[in-house]
């Protein structure tokens, strides 16, 4: 790729963004190894002890366990409700699926704390208050848009042609989605759960309002640990679950530097 | 790959519009079982609505389409049984040669066994036997073409029908491929159904030609009976090159003679006594030698000519029928061309063709 060197000034002005976004989450890498019983910078020495007591803690593996868990049961929600819609509204294909399409996006536009409201009045009256079933419900439609975007990324590089071709040789529409059209946007499907997932992880708000004692997500761990003591453990958790978040981000790049070879 | 034999089609009245656009208006045309058939058109024509309509992806406005008498204007693509072979071949990326050919056998849940048979055999055919575990990215324009192929003709489909399958080739494999699909046609004895704008193709390719223009089917006939005897101006212009000349025409014994200026031009064919046209093809007027004699005979001066390596090109400006073109074997050209020479051209009366002017 040809182009310009950037000048000494934007590139000061990246390099001081770049920072901006990263020191806050930097931050937490120290703190995470301090050796005080309380949220500091490490005084004397490095010490993994708020790894060790996350780990061994059953509070906070219960909340490890119960955060994959939703995260992955309202990943397959977002998934599959999420490429459906893609798939419905890119077969149709008439100005009302792009409405559609745009409504679908609503989750991500409006803000969570107006959406979490809405949930909690609405969850009261069906009975999911405080349920995992609530809260999967909640992650996966607010994961959709994720899914929904990617995947109609995807369509929209799929040659349709390819379709004729199957129809034209008797395959059925069920025959045609499964052996031709979703191995041709598997990559998207798989950015979209990668998305949804990282969305359901550290989400917070949504849980703060529908969750009280039985459903306790680590990002809610951290929060009532914020505000009840200032154990470093939550440090600890927190570089868990931006690691956990990099991984995913990674995998993707990953799958999508292949799909691209 | 035998079994049955090949299928016969007939469409009636065929239409499609689209809003006030008629892309096809009243296309009626059979063909027979086994044949070769080819829509020859330059784009825009309608012909690629045609393959469509029959191969059911567009629904006519109007007519019907049938099959060894039957009517399957209604049924959906997937029902018809018909193998296609898309422009750019629309072959799966995902999967490899065999896998793309076991694809029809699949959806009819064949078994293991005979799916496996059948694509070998098939891929013989096609002889892409050693490309079996190849994905399509890895082979060549050709080769893709052939995967196409076997793919549309490995559930002995009751008709095969070709979208401009020769279009993404370079000249030379595309020549080659042409004799291929040629023998091929021969081998499984289907009936296939070809689309192209090279009216090259369609003459070495096909059984019959249905020459389409503007959305109307013009003429539909054997290669060199359209080649031969035009029915239209479209006709001779576009299926080969032609020289038209205009004028007055008269029946006589042998045919029309058509009148411009003082030169009377003796042609074959039927006209109505009055303005008419003729169509001469250039390869078929020879630049006469000193004495000798022709049915028609005209003088003129050469105006322009290029060597072309098996001949010359010549182009004659002459007093009444305006400026003739000359293809000649150089084997047959008796004088050594330069431009302002004057030269005698002659043509039998069969060369000239009366020609009906196109509907606007």
């Amino acid at each position: 790729m040809g182009g310009h060197r950037p000048g000494w000034l934007s590139a000061w002005v990246s390099w001081a963004t770049v920072l901006y976004l990263l020191l806050p989450i930097t931050i937490i890498l120290p703190v995470s190894l301090t050796d005080q019983r309380f949220l500091s910078l490490p005084y004397e020495a490095l010490s993994l002890q708020h790894y060790a007591r996350l780990l061994t803690t059953p509070a906070w593996t219960d909340a490890i366990g119960q955060s994959a868990l939703i995260a992955s049961a309202s990943t397959l929600v977002a998934v599959v409700l999420g490429t459906a819609c893609a798939i419905g509204c890119w077969r149709l294909s008439r100005r009302s699926t792009e409405l559609v399409r745009a409504l679908m996006l609503l989750p991500i536009i409006i803000p969570s704390i107006a959406y979490a409201v809405g949930l909690y009045r609405y969850f009261a009256r069906l009975g999911l208050l405080d349920s995992f079933t609530g809260v999967v419900v909640a992650h996966g439609v607010t994961g959709i848009p994720y899914v929904v975007i990617t995947v109609s990324t995807a369509l929209a590089a799929f040659d349709p042609r390819l379709e004729s071709a199957a129809r034209g040789m008797g395959a059925t529409l069920a025959q045609t989605l499964r052996w031709v059209i979703l191995p041709r946007i598997m990559p998207g499907i798989v950015s979209g759960a990668i998305f949804a997932f990282i969305h359901s992880w550290d989400e917070l708000v949504v849980v703060l309002f529908i969750a009280s004692r039985r459903v306790f997500t680590l990002p809610r761990k951290i929060w009532d640990g914020i505000n009840e003591n200032l154990d470093p453990a939550m440090a600890a958790v927190a570089v868990l679950l931006v690691g956990m978040t990099v991984l995913l981000l990674l995998l993707d790049l990953a799958l999508r530097r292949q799909r691209a070879d | 790959m035998s079994g049955r034999a090949g299928h016969a089609l007939s469409l009636q009245g065929l239409s499609k519009r689209y809003g006030s656009f008629v892309a096809v208006q009243d296309a009626s045309l059979e063909v027979g079982s086994g044949r070769f058939l080819t829509l020859l058109g330059p784009s825009g024509s309608g012909k690629t609505t045609i393959l469509m309509m029959i191969a059911g992806f567009v629904e006519p406005s109007e007519g019907r389409v049938l099959l060894d008498g039957r009517d399957i204007t209604a049924v959906p693509p997937e029902r018809r049984e018909f193998g296609m072979v898309f422009q750019g071949y629309a072959l799966f990326p995902h999967m490899t040669v065999a896998e793309n050919v076991a694809f029809p056998l699949r959806v009819r849940r064949l078994g293991r066994a005979e799916r496996d048979a059948r694509v070998r055999a098939t891929l013989d055919l096609v002889q892409l036997d050693q490309f079996a575990d190849r994905r399509p990215s890895q082979l060549s324009g050709g080769q893709q073409q052939r995967v196409a192929l076997a793919r549309a003709l490995v559930f002995d489909p009751a008709l095969l029908l070709l979208d401009e399958p020769l279009s993404a080739l370079d000249k030379k494999l595309r020549a080659e491929l042409q004799d291929e699909l040629k023998a091929l046609h021969r081998r499984v004895g289907r009936t296939f159904i070809n689309v192209t704008h090279d009216q090259e193709e369609a003459l070495s390719l096909s059984d019959e030609i249905a020459i389409l223009n503007a959305g109307r089917l013009v003429q539909v006939g054997a290669p060199s009976a359209l080649y031969e005897r035009p029915a239209t101006r479209f006709v001779a212009g576009f299926l080969g090159r032609s020289n038209f000349v205009e004028g007055e025409a008269e029946r006589d014994a042998g045919g029309i003679v058509l009148r411009r200026g003082g030169t009377r031009v003796l042609g074959v064919g039927e006209a109505p006594p009055g303005p008419a046209l003729l169509s001469l093809r250039p390869e078929k007027i020879t630049v006469l030698a000193e004495g000798e004699g022709e049915e028609n005979v005209v003088e003129g001066r050469i105006a322009a000519w290029s060597y072309l390596g098996a001949g010359y090109a010549i182009t004659v400006a002459t007093a009444d029928l305006g400026e003739l073109k000359v293809h000649l074997p150089a084997w047959r050209i008796p004088l050594v061309p330069a431009e302002g020479m004057p030269v005698r051209l002659g043509w039998p009366r069969g060369a000239a063709v009366a020609v009906a002017e196109d509907p606007a």
